[in-house]
């Protein structure tokens, strides 16, 4: 295994392979950073460029764009708010807190340090232990699917505000998500006979109208105050202080995306999300989660980057895409003519071992991009808001056109930029829509397939060991802030009594 | 590369005198770059073979023009048919014809997009096979058959997308059988896979590419296979047709390709040709090989024929398991 991790080097090395290894991240790097055009898009778009390259060079140069995507979608959720994708919805919220607060810097660098630290540990385990994880991933199916989405739904009440709130806007995610056509069955349902409404409505324009018109419209109200964010160099970097207490949140973190990348129906922005929620478990301050807490920063982005290099797992060892991304790589080798399946590692071993050391250099890659130009992307936010709202809005409305070709999902957004307005004026949390929206199809159709899988038996979230559980820790995420609260009350109630 | 490009250049220059010569006929070439627009993301089986088409016409020169594979995915093909129906006469924008510009149609009770577009080629056809779960009971289609009457409706099928091809085969056994199978649809063909090998269901239909890496590496056993004839290839020279087995099912998977409403004939006439002409490049044969591909190459008039018997099987099938609006 380390001889033919070796060849791979040897492979990763040779000075055409590192030039389009580099090619690849730099473009991953922008488009992720576009809100609406994520690593997959640009995946599709450069695809027909690999064409006269060896099959080698051109899945490098794919996969460079697929994980380089996980760093540059950092950019958009800290400088202004808007996740590049759904894994980057808790980014948005506390790396953009940060940046309010002057701390852009450091917040731009402990994702970019999380995700190669987190990247390099889940390629190593792609390296050393891809066939025994890839059966490990095909332990989960329908009933443990659902259960995670319904975990991930059920903590977003508690992301911080008002629970009902938080509640009330997670569940208007969900509505939402019932329009459309009906998984299952493919019949239009709450869709009024409107073609428009028949496609389903998407997670770009959502989240590019929510996050970043609604900003921008609110803002709008006070341009005159709003200052630029003035930031001293100091605070740009990371201190030795948050180093100490972002270590163990990039590990979790890292693990976390790692097992949830190599389950084939999962993906990044459960990973996040998941990770995020297990960091505020541990963080010794878990009341700044949601107002710039820096582990939630390194934890959500350690993991993101984790799930989207563990979803090689099942690509390479099954040849099952978890991802979009993994879906055009196997695309790729396909217009290669080659046939991926629980085969491909074996019969092409050089291929595959050239990937994975691939992306050891693309990370490395990424690292040394990153750091230094953290500070310098930090300091965009010195331009006057009265130049930057109008870019913003640009670059939202672009976005959302370039998801899907399609004008009414410029219109869309700017339905949802007004439904992010009120959601701002009347103080309910925007980030619980989002993520119920992106959780909602999972949560649906696996929990159908599961009933379905049983004939219609409850007791299969029961028979199944990782599902039982899981079931366990969803009793648990209900009943234990129910027990926490009563106790103090009864607490309080007791002080009240003895100070009388 | 130099020599490579050479070979491409004498290629190109022998495509031109062809097309010249055909010429004489009523055709007439588009102008401008091309938009080969497909409703699946990239990656998916109609993707794929747009980019192989793509590819071929471009480096063997059998199309001057810039072509383009644009994915307009989502809502079952539609957003991809509607942008093209939106183009009635348009001579540079064609649309890939996979199963759900077929099926989505007749579920959401739309009119049909078949019965509008200009024909232009079939593209391809792949046939499919009933594969079980390697340590499963179950050794031919009969035992099938046998459990699936003994206990209706708790056979099990992993399946791609609802109306899906392997839906529609689903429905097709069901009728042939006279018994009652379960069809649990999945967000797609390899999610439908990933429930297969995680060992939670008995059967799965798989493409003869896929069906070949299953069998090989022992994670599937095969049961039958939907043609009219048994393979020649070493892993499936033992699986047996389903007529063999006493189920008259014969069912093949097929992709192709058309143009707006109203397109000049002289430019479908001309974009049948160049189909042809780059499905007999040795580069396509050796592709339609690797995948285990059929070329069935059927063009204009013909290929409109197929195409309406397969809406025919889609209706009827539909309408039998009730999706059909």
């Amino acid at each position: 295994m380390i001889d033919q991790l070796l060849l791979g080097f040897a492979t990763a090395l040779e000075p055409q392979n590192l030039l389009f290894i580099l090619l690849g991240v730099l473009l991953g790097q922008i488009v992720g950073a576009l809100p609406g055009l994520g690593p997959s898009a640009g995946m599709a778009l450069l695809l027909p460029l690999t064409f006269g390259l060896e099959p080698v060079t051109a899945v490098m140069m794919l996969a460079g764009i697929m994980y380089g995507g996980q760093y540059g979608g950092t950019l958009t959720s800290v400088l202004i708010a808007v996740p590049g994708e759904a894994s980057g919805v808790m980014t948005a919220v506390d790396g953009n807190a940060m940046a309010r607060q002057g701390r852009a810097g450091a917040a731009l660098s402990i994702s970019a340090i999380g995700s190669f630290l987190a990247g390099i540990g889940a390629v190593t385990a792609v390296a050393l232990l891809a066939p025994p994880l890839a059966s490990f991933g095909l332990k989960f199916n329908a009933p443990e699917y659902f259960l995670l989405a319904l975990l991930g739904v059920l903590a977003i009440g508690s992301l911080g505000g008002s629970p009902i709130k938080s509640l009330a806007a997670a569940v208007l995610g969900l509505m939402i998500a019932l329009i459309g056509v009906d998984p299952l069955t493919g019949t239009p349902r709450l869709s009024f006979d409107q073609p428009l409404l028949m496609k389903g409505i998407d997670f770009i324009p959502v989240v590019i109208g929510v996050f970043g018109i609604a900003e921008v419209l609110a803002s709008l109200e006070r341009i005159e105050s709003v200052k630029p964010i003035r930031t001293r160099l100091r605070d740009m970097w990371l201190t030795s202080n948050d180093w100490a207490v972002c270590r163990l949140s990039i590990v979790r973190g890292g693990v976390i995306g790692l097992f949830v990348g190599i389950m084939p129906g999962a993906g990044a922005s459960i990973a996040s999300l998941l990770a995020y929620l297990t960091e505020r478990k541990f963080s010794r301050s878990p009341e700044t989660f949601g107002k710039g807490a820096i582990d939630g920063v390194a934890a959500a982005e350690s993991a993101n980057n984790a799930a989207s290099h563990g979803a090689a797992i099942p690509m390479l060892s099954l040849g099952i895409p978890g991802s979009a991304s993994t879906a055009i790589l196997l695309a790729a080798l396909i217009l290669h003519g080659i046939r991926p399946g629980p085969q491909l590692m074996t019969q092409e071993s050089a291929l595959v071992w050239g990937l994975i050391a691939s992306m050891f250099v693309g990370n490395v890659f990424l690292l040394i991009l990153n750091l230094p130009l953290a500070p310098v992307f930090a300091a965009l936010l010195r331009i006057p808001y009265v130049y930057l709202a109008p870019s913003i809005l640009g670059i939202s409305l672009v976005g959302a056109y370039a998801a899907t070709l399609d004008i009414s999902t410029v219109w869309m957004s700017l339905v949802f930029g007004l439904l992010g307005y009120a959601m701002i004026k009347f103080g309910i949390p925007r980030p619980p829509l989002v993520l119920a929206l992106v959780l909602a199809s999972l949560m649906e159709t696996s929990l159908r397939q599961a009933l379905l899988l049983s004939f219609g038996s409850p007791m299969i979230f029961l028979e199944r060991p990782i599902s039982a559980l899981l079931l366990c820790a969803v009793a648990l995420a209900i009943v234990l802030p129910v027990l926490t609260a009563i106790r103090q009350r009864r607490f309080a109630e007791r002080m009240k009594r003895g100070a009388r | 590369m130099l020599r490579r490009t050479f070979t491409f250049g004498t290629a190109a220059l022998c495509g031109a005198l062809l097309a010249g010569t055909a010429m004489a006929q009523d055709m007439r070439a588009p102008e401008g770059p091309i938009e080969f627009t497909v409703g699946s993301g990239a990656g998916g089986s109609p993707d794929v073979i747009m980019r192989t088409y793509a590819q071929i016409m471009a480096e063997q020169g059998i199309v001057p023009n810039a072509i383009v594979v644009q994915n307009r995915s989502g809502g079952g093909h539609s957003n991809a048919y509607n942008h093209v129906l939106g183009l009635p006469g348009d001579e540079t924008t064609l649309l890939t014809l996979a199963s759900p510009v077929f099926t989505t149609p007749i579920v959401q009770g739309t009119p049909s997009v078949i019965d509008q577009i200009t024909p232009i080629a079939l593209l391809a056809e792949s046939e499919l096979v009933l594969l079980t779960t390697p340590d499963s009971p179950l050794n031919s289609l009969q035992d099938v058959v046998a459990a699936a009457t003994e206990a209706p409706g708790r056979v099990r099928v992993a399946g791609g997308s609802s109306g899906g091809n392997d839906h529609i085969l689903t429905g097709l056994l069901e009728t042939a059988s006279g018994t009652t199978l379960t069809y649990i649809p999945h967000e797609s063909g390899s999610a439908g896979r990933a429930t297969f090998l995680g060992g939670n269901v008995e059967l799965h239909f798989a493409t003869l590419s896929e069906a070949l890496e299953l069998i090989t590496s022992g994670t599937g056993k095969p049961l039958a296979i939907f043609s009219e004839e048994r393979r020649p290839e070493e892993a499936f020279a033992n699986v047996a047709t389903a007529r063999e087995q006493g189920v008259d099912v014969v069912y093949t998977q097929f992709w192709g390709v058309g143009g707006p409403a109203g397109l000049d004939p002289a430019v479908a006439a001309w974009w049948a040709d160049k189909f042809a002409k780059a499905a007999e490049s040795p580069q396509f044969q050796e592709w339609l090989d690797a995948n285990l591909y059929r070329a069935n190459m059927l063009t204009l008039g013909d290929a409109g024929t197929y195409f309406a018997d397969g809406q025919q099987t889609f209706r009827d099938v539909l309408t039998r398991i009730g999706l059909a609006k």
